[in-house]
C-alpha cells in the first residue's frame, strides 16, 4: 500500500474543509473495508483519508417517537444493526440480510454510509434500503439534501455524491402491514457476492397483492426498481400466471448483465424463478402472520 | 495529520507503544514490530480469517484494519490465550479433536470460536456456521473443527461450573 495521510476530524465542518471539493485522491473513510481492498490491490492510492469515526453527528440509530421512521447514522456498523432487537422488530429484512452478508469481522467494522457511498451494484443492502423506501441525507459545505436511496446510484460504482459531500444518515420508514424479503442468489458459496439480489416487499390483503415493492441488484449496473413488474402485480390475486406476467415485465424493463457469477441468459432465468419464489414467500408469511 | 505517528494501546494485557506508518495494517505491525506471528496474512482480503485479532473485544481482520486506529484500544491476539503454560479450553479442544493439519488457519479459528462461545455458550450448528463462515481452512479440517467447537463448549461449561 502506498504512503498516505490520515486525518480524524471531530466536526463535520472540519471534514468538509479537509475533503475539499476537487475530485482527487482525498477520500472519507467509514469502516474502511472497501477502501482497504482497493488500496491493497493498488486500484486506488489516496493521498489522504479523512476518517469519519470521531464525528458524533454520524453515529447512532433510533426509532422516531411516533414509531414511523428509523434514523440510522452513516457510521452505524452492520453488527450494531444485526444485534439490535429494535431493528429485528421493525425491519426484520435487515436482520435477515445480515445473516449472509460477508462475515462477523467485516460486519463489525463496515458502515451503513460506506456501504451506500461505495456504489457497488453487488452489495446486499442498497436494494433493501431502496425497496423499503429509505431516504439518504447528504451533507456538505453548501448545506444538505435528501435523496431517495434508489436515486443515490447513477451506475456502476457511481453515485450522486460530489467530492466533499458525506452521507450523514438514512431514514427508513416503518411500514406496518408490509413484509419484506431479500433474496440473495449466489452461485458459488452462500456468502459469496450475489449473481442476483432481489428485495421484495408486499402488502397483502388476503390472496391479493394490494401493494408491492421490487428492487433488483447485482445483475444490473445499479439497484433498479422493477416498476413494470410492480404495476403488473399491484391489485392482483397471487397466481402462477400473475407471477409469470410480472417476470416478463421485469425482463422487458431492465438490461441484465452477465459476469463471472452467471451469464446474462442465466441471470434472466434466475430473475424469473426467484421473483416468483420471493413473492410467494412473503405472501405465505403474511397469510400466517 | 501526517503519514506516521506513535500509538499507545494495550497489547495482550500490557501497555504497548509503536511508531507506525499510516498505511500499516495491524498484522504488519504485530509481525514486524512485536514479533507476534499468530495473526498472519493469507488472503489479505478479509475472507479467510487467518489474521483475526480482537480490538476492544471485537473480532476484526488484521489485514484490513489500519494500526493507526488502535490508539487507546485494547488488542488481543492468540498469543494471549495460554496463561502460565496452561492452554485456553478452545486451544485444548483443537488439539484433542485434531482440528488442523498444517495449522496455518488455527489461530484465526481459535479467536473466532472464542467469540462464538462468548455470545453462544451452547451454540447450535447454525450459530457455529454463522460465526465461522469467514474462516477458511485450506487443509479442510472442517469436520474436526466442528468437533472441536463442541468439545470447547463442553470444556468451558465444565470450567465455569467448577
Ligand atoms: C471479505 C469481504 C466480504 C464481503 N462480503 C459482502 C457481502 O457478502 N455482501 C455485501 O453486501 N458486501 C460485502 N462486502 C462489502 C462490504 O459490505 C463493504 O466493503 C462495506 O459495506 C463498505 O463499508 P465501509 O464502511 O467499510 O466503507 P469504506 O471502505 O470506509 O468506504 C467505502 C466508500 O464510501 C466512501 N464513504 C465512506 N463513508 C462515507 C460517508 N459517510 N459519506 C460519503 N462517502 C463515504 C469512501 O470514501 C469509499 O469511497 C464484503 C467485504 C469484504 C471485505
Ligand atoms: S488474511 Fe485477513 S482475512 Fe484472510
Ligand atoms: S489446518 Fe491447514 S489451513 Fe487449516
Amino acid at each position: 500500500m502506498a504512503a498516505l495521510e490520515i486525518a480524524e476530524p471531530e466536526k463535520l465542518d472540519d471534514a468538509y474543509t479537509m475533503l475539499g471539493t476537487e475530485e482527487g485522491s482525498i477520500r472519507p473513510m467509514g469502516g474502511g473495508t472497501a477502501l482497504m481492498l482497493m488500496m491493497k490491490a493498488q486500484l486506488f492510492k489516496p493521498s489522504k483519508l479523512v476518517s469519519l469515526r470521531k464525528i458524533e453527528a454520524l453515529t447512532g440509530f433510533s426509532l422516531s417517537v411516533d414509531a414511523s421512521h428509523i434514523r440510522i447514522g452513516a457510521m452505524t456498523t452492520f453488527s450494531e444493526l444485526e444485534q439490535s432487537p429494535m431493528i429485528a422488530q421493525h425491519l426484520p429484512v435487515v436482520t435477515q440480510t445480515m445473516k449472509t452478508l460477508a462475515n462477523v469481522r467485516v460486519r463489525n467494522v463496515a458502515t451503513v454510509g460506506g456501504n451506500l457511498a461505495h456504489g457497488d451494484p453487488h452489495l446486499d443492502l442498497p436494494p433493501v434500503w431502496s425497496a423499503l423506501g429509505a431516504s439518504v441525507r447528504i451533507v456538505g459545505v453548501d448545506g444538505e439534501r435528501v435523496v431517495p436511496a434508489e436515486e443515490l446510484f447513477l451506475g456502476y460504482y457511481e453515485t450522486v455524491l460530489a467530492q466533499g459531500e458525506l452521507i450523514a444518515d438514512i431514514s427508513v420508514p416503518v411500514r406496518p402491514g408490509w413484509r419484506f424479503f431479500y433474496a440473495k442468489v449466489t452461485t458459488r458459496a452462500e456468502h459469496d457476492w450475489p449473481a442476483l439480489g432481489l428485495c421484495v416487499g408486499v402488502r397483502a390483503e388476503g390472496e391479493v397483492i394490494a401493494d408491492v415493492s421490487l428492487v433488483l441488484s447485482a445483475a444490473v449496473d445499479k439497484p433498479t426498481r422493477l416498476k413494470s413488474a410492480e404495476a403488473a402485480l399491484r391489485g392482483v390475486a397471487l397466481s402462477d400466471a400473475a407471477l409469470a406476467m410480472a417476470a416478463d415485465a421485469a425482463l422487458a424493463e431492465v438490461h441484465i448483465e452477465g459476469d463471472g457469477r452467471g451469464s446474462a441468459a442465466y441471470k434472466q432465468q434466475l430473475l424469473r424463478v426467484h421473483l416468483g419464489r420471493a413473492i410467494k414467500h412473503v405472501m405465505q408469511g403474511s397469510a400466517s402472520a | 495529520m501526517s503519514t506516521s505517528r506513535t500509538i499507545q494501546f494495550t497489547l495482550n494485557g500490557r501497555p504497548a507503544t509503536a511508531d507506525i506508518a499510516a498505511n500499516e495494517t495491524i498484522v504488519d505491525m504485530l509481525t514486524n514490530r512485536f514479533e507476534l506471528r499468530g495473526a498472519r496474512e493469507s488472503c489479505g482480503q478479509g475472507l479467510c480469517g487467518c489474521c483475526t485479532v480482537t480490538v476492544d473485544g471485537m473480532a476484526v481482520s488484521g489485514c484490513l484494519s489500519l494500526a493507526w486506529f488502535l490508539d487507546g484500544k485494547s488488542v488481543e491476539t492468540v498469543e494471549a490465550l495460554s496463561k502460565g503454560g496452561v492452554l485456553d479450553p478452545v486451544q485444548e479442544a483443537f488439539i484433542e479433536a485434531g482440528a488442523f493439519q498444517c495449522g496455518f488457519c488455527t489461530p484465526g479459528f481459535i479467536m473466532m470460536v472464542r467469540q462464538l462461545l462468548d455470545a453462544h455458550p451452547d451454540p447450535d450448528e447454525d450459530e457455529v456456521r454463522h460465526y465461522l463462515t469467514g474462516n477458511l481452512c485450506r487443509c479442510s479440517a472442517y469436520p474436526e473443527i466442528m468437533d472441536a467447537v463442541k468439545l470447547a463448549a463442553a470444556k468451558r461449561k465444565r470450567a465455569s461450573a467448577a
